[in-house]
């Protein structure tokens, strides 16, 4: 095969600090080449700097034997080299039509063509959107979709795709893995951002495996397997990730804290009933859709329940109904978002700013004035205790990778002092080294007398890391089981059924 | 002013006490069927609370005692309501005319009598606490006490050698259950599902609440912590009902107790019962998650009063009603007032 991308001992520096230092890769033609990594490995870098996103400090990288330097998304994209990126990046208040052609309309457009043109475009991907609808109306694995479909449509030769199956269902997974195939039939390269190291086995061609800015593996995927994997990546044995172990033992909890009683959310949650008690791993599975993530944003006053007969939430035996998510972290009860760039953090400010936002709005504060050096040592005492990978207190979040993006999001929720947290898709984007260190903390939590509930579409997480399993379908809790005894089928099963 | 307006709000709207809800029963909760598979050691009408003497277990069935072979060792004049065995062998019993009666022992003889007596416990032969369930009703009317809301309870402690009583806890919601625990007395409150603990100073905190059935007699088990016999289960429409005072009212005055939507010892097939239809049944089948108003449940606690595991009959079971429940020589041994069984439960029951 011939290279169609080649980097060779290119690196990048942000602030003098080292984000990759000579790295070479090849991408081939018609070739998946799936990239791997733990957050912070460089991999977002690597991509970035392909499609002109960001320019590389030093050495070079070939398009089809040319020397190239892009300088915007829009000359890397002229010259066939696209990206779709983890975080959508379509207008909300467009339709998935407009999104589709924007940058490419015409003086006069007709609406009605531009969506029978998404429509047949969007079915020939096997992508189940309607065009009209508003991208805010979506959800996050519709979003996934149209991103992917718009990367598509400009008949690129390489396609870099960053997590692109961490939102969708296992359905929609198996539709965008035949897309995959087919653009490479068509001679499309790709490049393949996973945390998932079962896909990228799946699909790959080869991989190529970075650690903290460094080469540390590439071949063809049929020499690898996921221990070797595992362990070029992380650069040591990873305890506390190995999914499907068996679990010898669970925790009895202690009282019970929170008792949510016939809780219903116009046609999301439905009467639904569960209790959370404390000293224990509450884990809630559910497809997309299910009501899950509902409710656990009605307990943290994220979103409100019915007016009228909505049931009732005691939290150690009083009745609460909250209607700001303040009132609920002053009562110790926090929620970290699924969502965390658009609901966990304040991108463009620092740790310790994050951080002390978080304290501020559980009123934890002493006085009105926070000082800087209060700021300072609060980062600093959360960032080594979650070992927050970051130049220092003051980078801002949006610099930092998803992995370390997360632990602020879980930092700053677990700095106000709570006595129930809430982990909505915990790992979610997350690599396999930051899964273990969150899973680790979580089991301390619950270790140390909180009552934690976690929820998860990931059967694998839930089963590892829950000590009893409630199912959500269709807007309430339907099963309750215990690790010792379910699997995945079982599971499964009361999740669809 | 603004709880007042608080309060009202939540009226209208069936939020906060106003809520027509029940908590779920879910962790050591969960349902299963341990009960309808427990053995069955006797059948019995109506079997109300089970004691240990000597070794010997005794239960009460109507007027009488009785041995675990069926054998009378006691006749009264009315109904056994409460049932309690003394270290030396004395045996004190409550009837549902008030009395208590003292059988054998330095303190043979009859106790000034209460309204309600369905609950006892010896603190050594010489000291019994009673819990009086009501000052207005007896003992078998208990479903009226629960439907004019009543708090009119009292727990008392009865020095026997010198007959003297004395009031500790008042405005209970039917005091059915005592044990005596190192930290103090413990009290199963049922019409506010909870536990309370009066400890020696005197000081009563709640340890165990918001139950999603109504309990009744406790005891101590071998291995520490205790067994709870709950007799009948909260459901939504009977928290709705409780909620509604003419209707109430008018219910008690025009409808028999046995037909009243209320919280029932007993499984009843009769049309004449609501709840039945769709709610219960499907395809001729009676659901087991149905929202019955009978039920069967003995939870085991732990030595904080945390439940850990559980026992159930379910909506499509018979053996419900389990009014008491006792550990002695290796057996678990529970009465199903509604099943008209004495059976012995497997062991520590659900999982925890």
């Amino acid at each position: 095969m011939t290279a169609l991308v080649e980097m060779k001992s290119v690196a990048k520096e942000y602030r003098g600090v080292p984000a990759i230092t000579d790295v070479d890769f090849e991408l081939n033609k018609g070739e998946i080449h799936a990239l791997l990594g733990e957050n912070g490995a460089g991999k977002s870098t690597l991509t970035k700097m392909m499609c002109g996103v960001t320019q590389r400090t030093r050495g070079e990288m070939l398009l089809d034997g040319t020397s190239v330097n892009f300088q915007t998304p829009a000359e890397a994209l002229d010259n066939g080299v696209a990206m779709v990126f983890q975080e959508t990046s379509l207008v909300p208040s467009m339709t998935v039509a407009q999104n589709l052609y924007l940058g490419d309309e015409k003086l006069f457009n007709r609406i009605r063509s531009l969506n029978i043109a998404a429509q047949t475009f969007l079915q020939s991907l096997n992508f189940n959107v309607n065009p009209t609808t508003m991208v805010s109306a979506l959800g996050a694995a519709h979003k996934q979709m149209v991103e992917i479909a718009r990367a598509v449509r400009k008949n690129v030769r390489v396609i870099i795709f960053d997590e692109p199956t961490a939102a969708l269902t296992p359905e929609e997974k198996h539709h965008f893995f035949s897309l995959v195939e087919r653009l490479k039939e068509r001679g499309v390269s790709i490049v393949f951002i996973s945390h998932a190291l079962e896909e990228a086995l799946q699909i790959a061609d080869s991989i190529t495996v970075l650690r903290d800015g460094a080469l540390i593996e590439t071949g063809p995927a049929k020499s690898f397997d996921r221990e070797r994997i595992v362990r070029a990546m992380v650069g040591r044995a990873v305890e506390g990730s190995s999914y499907g172990a068996h679990r010898a033992e669970t925790r009895a909890g202690a009282e019970k804290v929170l008792s949510v009683q016939n809780v219903s959310m116009g046609t999301i949650v439905k009467n639904t009933s569960f209790s959370v008690y404390a000293g224990q791993i509450t884990g809630i599975f559910g497809l997309i859709g299910s009501g899950r993530t509902e409710v656990a944003k009605i307990i943290a006053g994220v979103v409100k329940r019915n007016f009228l007969n909505g049931g009732e939430i005691r939290l150690h035996d009083r009745s609460v109904r909250y209607r700001v998510p303040r009132q609920a972290m002053e009562d110790g009860i926090v929620y970290v978002t699924e969502d965390r760039k658009a609901e966990g953090f304040f991108e463009t400010m620092s740790i310790a700013e994050n951080l002390t936002m978080g304290r501020l709005a559980a009123n934890l504060t002493k006085g009105a004035v926070v000082t800087r050096t209060e700021m300072m040592a609060l980062a600093d005492e959360w960032t080594t205790s979650l070992n927050i990978r970051a130049i220092d207190a003051d980078a801002r979040v949006i610099e930092l990778s998803g992995g370390n993006q997360q632990k602020v999001v879980i930092a700053k929720s677990l700095v106000q002092k709570p006595q129930i947290v809430i982990f909505d898709e915990p790992t979610r984007g997350v690599d396999v080294g930051a899964i273990a260190e969150i899973h680790q903390l979580i089991n301390r939590l619950a270790d140390e007398g909180l009552a934690v509930v976690v929820i998860s579409s990931y059967l694998p997480e839930i089963l590892n890391i829950s000590d009893r399993i409630l199912v959500c379908r269709a807007g309430r809790v339907v099963e309750e089981f215990s690790p010792l005894e379910a699997d995945e089928a079982t599971i499964m099963f009361a999740a669809v059924h | 002013m603004i709880a007042f307006v608080r309060r009202k709000l939540d009226e209208i709207r069936g939020s906060g006490e106003a809520a027509v809800t029940v908590p779920s029963m879910d962790g050591a909760l969960k349902p299963n069927r341990l009960l309808e598979d427990a053995a069955v050691l006797r059948e019995a009408p109506r079997p109300d609370q089970i004691v240990e003497r000597g070794g010997d277990v005794l239960y009460s069935s109507g007027t009488g005692i009785f041995d675990l072979s069926g054998a009378e060792k006691y006749r009264f004049d009315a109904q056994v309501s409460a049932l309690a065995a003394a270290p030396g062998g004395a045996l004190a019993v409550g009837l549902a005319d008030g009395t208590v009666r003292i059988i054998g022992g330095p303190h043979d003889g009859a106790l000034p009598k209460m309204t309600c007596p369905v609950a006892l416990v010896f603190d050594g032969p010489d000291t019994l606490y009673i819990a009086n369930g009501s000052e207005t009703f007896g003992s078998a009317d208990w479903k009226h006490d629960l439907m004019i809301r009543g708090a009119t309870g009292s727990v008392h402690r009865v020095d026997l050698s010198t007959g003297k009583g004395e009031r500790l806890m008042d405005r209970l919601a039917w005091p059915y259950g005592l044990g005596l625990s190192p930290k103090g007395l413990v009290v199963a409150e049922s019409w506010r599902h909870r536990l309370r603990l009066r400890t020696p100073e005197g000081q009563v905190r709640t340890v165990l609440s918001d139950l999603p059935a109504y309990p009744a007699r406790l005891s101590p088990a071998a291995s520490g912590g205790w067994w709870l016999a709950l007799f009948a289960p909260r459901n939504p429409l009977i928290e709705f009902i409780l909620r509604e005072p003419d209707f109430r009212d008018r219910m008690m005055e025009e409808i028999d107790p046995d037909h009243w939507a209320a919280p029932s010892l007993v499984k009843d097939d009769t049309y004449m019962r609501p709840l039945q239809g769709g709610a219960q049944k499907h395809l001729g089948v009676v659901k087991p998650w149905a929202p019955s108003q009978s039920y069967g449940l003995v939870v085991r606690l732990d030595a904080d009063f945390r439940p850990r595991s559980s026992q159930h009959s379910r909506a499509d079971g018979r053996r419900h009603g389990i009014t008491s429940v006792i550990e002695t020589g290796g057996r678990v041994i529970a009465a199903s007032k509604g099943g008209d069984l004495i059976l012995e439960l497997a062991g520590q029951g659900g999982r925890a």
